[in-house]
């Protein structure tokens, strides 16, 4: 029997979700191999009360997720984090921290209360256990065909340890460093196949901190480079902003 | 009192519920609950660098990413009072295009579409009309090309930053894609007429319509707002002086007004005012559709989306040949940081989209703001269901609700952009 397949989002853009639907040439043959259960984005029909695979996009912004991801973990035998919200909490982590409540009053003013149950940003695993991981700003097609393929063989999860600048030494970029400018690839998880550095764009760390980065010689090597101190560890927030709560 | 929600509705982007309240089969009350968590993007990018708005609030959407980093970029250029080349216009009007070939396709085919021929969604059709969902994945897949070809990736572009490119195609990777979008010119008309044979509710919306307008183009990256109704132009920028929003307690997302009144932006809005602009490919496709503008219909969203496809691919394709004719590059322009304060728009595929931002002396922003499509026109959705569900009360319940959600996918809503 195919196995039973969820897609469902917290807080998010849709944007890993709308990468699914771009995945033009293989969308009808991954469809072929698996049980589309809920879908919101794609189909109408109400969340199932049993399922195997949950695909899960976004960040925990709402007592609501938080709910739903404690069934979503009882029910499922594979749990997938897909896109760098549901990883690291991604963009929308930035507004958490000190100080989240009072961004309430910066977009609603004091205008009648909504957003009710609302909570500061966090990832999927600070809940629930996460079986397989699919990092990016948004996912890379290829890299979630090859996770949903481990999933369905019983594979285990494989996601790049290393950071970017190996994959810009195989595609011969000349490091931004070189040029005195600020790129994240020297901390960012690879397996994007640095496909901003090259296109002449920095890396902005959208995949989030490689396991493997050294974040100590990382601020050594840009200071050397001339970039001025601090500015790579506030670049690092945009994507980051919960990296020292998980250190 | 009987209520009948209709909770997180199915194939429109994020999360929403809809609440009718009947009493006596008579229709009380009807509103569009919209339970998308808010994620205060307006408060993020205060105290960062302004190179870093078009990066974060790019993610306010993944649909019409590209409109919000051009979009970002534009009003930043307002502020710090950068002039961008031609060839930069041009580069980034096809970065505009190919997000509406991939968002029209996939809103007209994959979510609106499944609701006219009585399926939960479009995947059957790959066994039963396998041609329909080919041309969908066909235009799809153009436009998201398209849109890798100038902006690096589909969905939130990387080369577009203030001032220019950081990288652009040659010619011989442009050269192919004129031909490519001429090809589409079967399937953009053969999409009109699939729209057009689905029978809609004759239905009028009470609301004021805006859209930008340009003397030199179907008004989709530049250009001033026009209202269709009050007949007035200002300059887009101005946005906060004649476009008013309010918190209201059934919405994360503000409700906007505009002369106090709900208002439509989208295909609708666009094709009444700016009609005389269409170029042959869009003025035929509008003849097949047999519609006759301007329409206060906006159920007519979708076939109007339709003509837009067949007009895009076709503009998309002198844009090619002039960036082939012109030459030169699109390298970011020098520039240097100064304070300021600017706003722009550009058109995304379901609305205006306005940002502006203030920036210091050092280039950190001290203020952001963003109104979105959805959060304009989500007044005016409101609106249009009040009026309009008391017409087909007596119908079924299961009918009802369908018409109800036509209606609201009609609109081609994006409650991400409208909450952000």
């Amino acid at each position: 029997m195919a196995p039973r397949l969820v897609v469902l989002s917290l807080a998010s853009d849709f944007g890993c979700q709308v990468q699914l639907t771009n995945m033009t040439g293989e969308l009808l043959d991954v469809l072929g191999l698996v049980d589309l259960s809920y879908w919101q984005l794609a189909t109408s029909g109400h969340m199932p009360a049993d399922y195997d695979v949950a695909i899960i996009e976004g960040a925990v912004t709402t007592d609501e997720h938080v709910a739903l991801l404690a069934n979503v973990r009882r029910t499922a035998a594979v749990v997938i984090a897909m896109g760098t919200c549901a990883n690291t909490g991604g963009i929308p982590a930035i507004a958490g921290g000190l100080g989240y409540e009072s961004r309430y009053a910066v977009v609603y003013g004091d205008g009648v209360a909504v957003a009710p149950g609302r909570r500061a940003p966090l990832p999927v695993d600070f809940f629930i256990k996460v079986d397989y991981h699919v990092p990016g700003c948004p996912i890379d097609t290829d890299e979630f065909l090859r996770v949903l393929s481990h999933v369905l063989l019983g594979l285990s999860d494989r996601v790049p340890d290393m950071t970017m600048c190996a994959s810009c030494k195989v595609n011969e970029t000349v490091c931004f460093y070189d040029r005195g400018e600020l790129c994240l690839g020297l901390i960012t998880r690879a397996g994007c196949g640095a496909r901003c550095t090259s296109l002449g764009r920095a890396c902005t760390g959208c995949r989030g901190i490689a396991p493997d980065a050294n974040l100590v010689s990382a601020r050594e090597i840009a200071a050397r480079s001339g970039v001025r101190t601090g500015d790579l560890d506030k670049a690092l927030r945009v994507y980051n902003a919960l990296t020292e709560v998980h250190a | 009192m009987a209520r009948l929600t209709i909770e997180h509705v199915a194939r429109i982007e994020g999360h929403g519920n809809i609440t009718v309240d009947v009493a006596d089969g008579v229709v009380r009350d009807i509103r569009m609950d919209v339970v998308e968590p808010a994620r205060f993007f307006e408060s993020m990018v205060v105290g960062r660098r302004f190179d870093d708005a078009p990066l974060i609030t790019s993610r306010i959407c993944g649909i019409c990413s590209p409109n919000h980093v051009l979009t970002s970029i534009k009003a930043l250029e307002a502020a710090l009072a950068v002039e961008v080349s031609d060839r930069t216009r041009l580069l980034r009007k096809l970065l505009v295009c190919g997000s509406y070939l991939q968002n029209h396709a996939t809103h007209l085919y994959i979510l609106a579409a499944p609701d006219y021929v009585g399926l939960p969604n479009v995947f059957p059709l790959a066994v039963s009309h396998p041609e329909i969902v080919e041309r969908a994945l066909r235009l799809k897949k153009l436009g998201n090309d398209l849109t890798t070809l100038v902006g690096g990736r589909p969905v939130h572009p990387v080369t577009a930053v203030v001032g220019g490119f950081t990288s652009e195609p040659g010619a011989a990777a442009l050269a192919p894609y004129r031909d490519l979008l001429l090809g589409v010119a079967d399937d953009a008309l053969a999409t009109v007429e699939l729209f057009a044979s689905f029978p809609v509710p004759d239905f009028a919306t009470a609301g004021e319509m805006l859209a930008l307008t340009a003397a030199d183009d179907y008004a989709i990256y530049d250009g001033e707002t026009a209202a269709l109704g009050a007949g007035w132009r200002r300059p887009c920028g101005e946005y906060r002086e004649f476009i008013g929003e309010s918190v209201v307690g059934h919405s994360n997302a503000k409700h906007s007004t505009v002369g106090g009144k709900p208002f439509l932006v989208g295909s609708v809005a666009r094709a009444n005012i700016n009609a005389g602009k269409l170029n042959d490919a869009g003025r035929a496709a509008l003849a097949k559709s047999g519609l006759a503008l301007p329409t206060r219909n906006p159920f007519h969203m979708n076939v109007l989306q339709a003509v837009e496809l067949a007009d895009a691919s076709a503009r998309c394709a002198g844009y090619i040949e002039r960036l082939l004719d012109m030459g030169g590059s699109s390298s970011p322009e020098p520039f240097k940081i100064r304070a300021g304060e600017g706003g722009s728009a550009t058109e995304a595929p379901r609305g205006t989209l306005y940002h502006s931002y203030g920036v210091d002396d050092d280039g950190i922003i001290t203020r952001g703001d963003v109104v979105t499509p959805t959060a304009q026109n989500l007044a005016n959705i409101d609106a249009d269901m009040r009026a309009f569900a008391p017409t087909i009360a007596d119908r079924p319940e299961a009918e009802f609700t369908l018409l109800v959600e036509e209606l609201v996918r009609s609109y081609d809503p994006c409650l991400s952009c409208a909450v952000h």
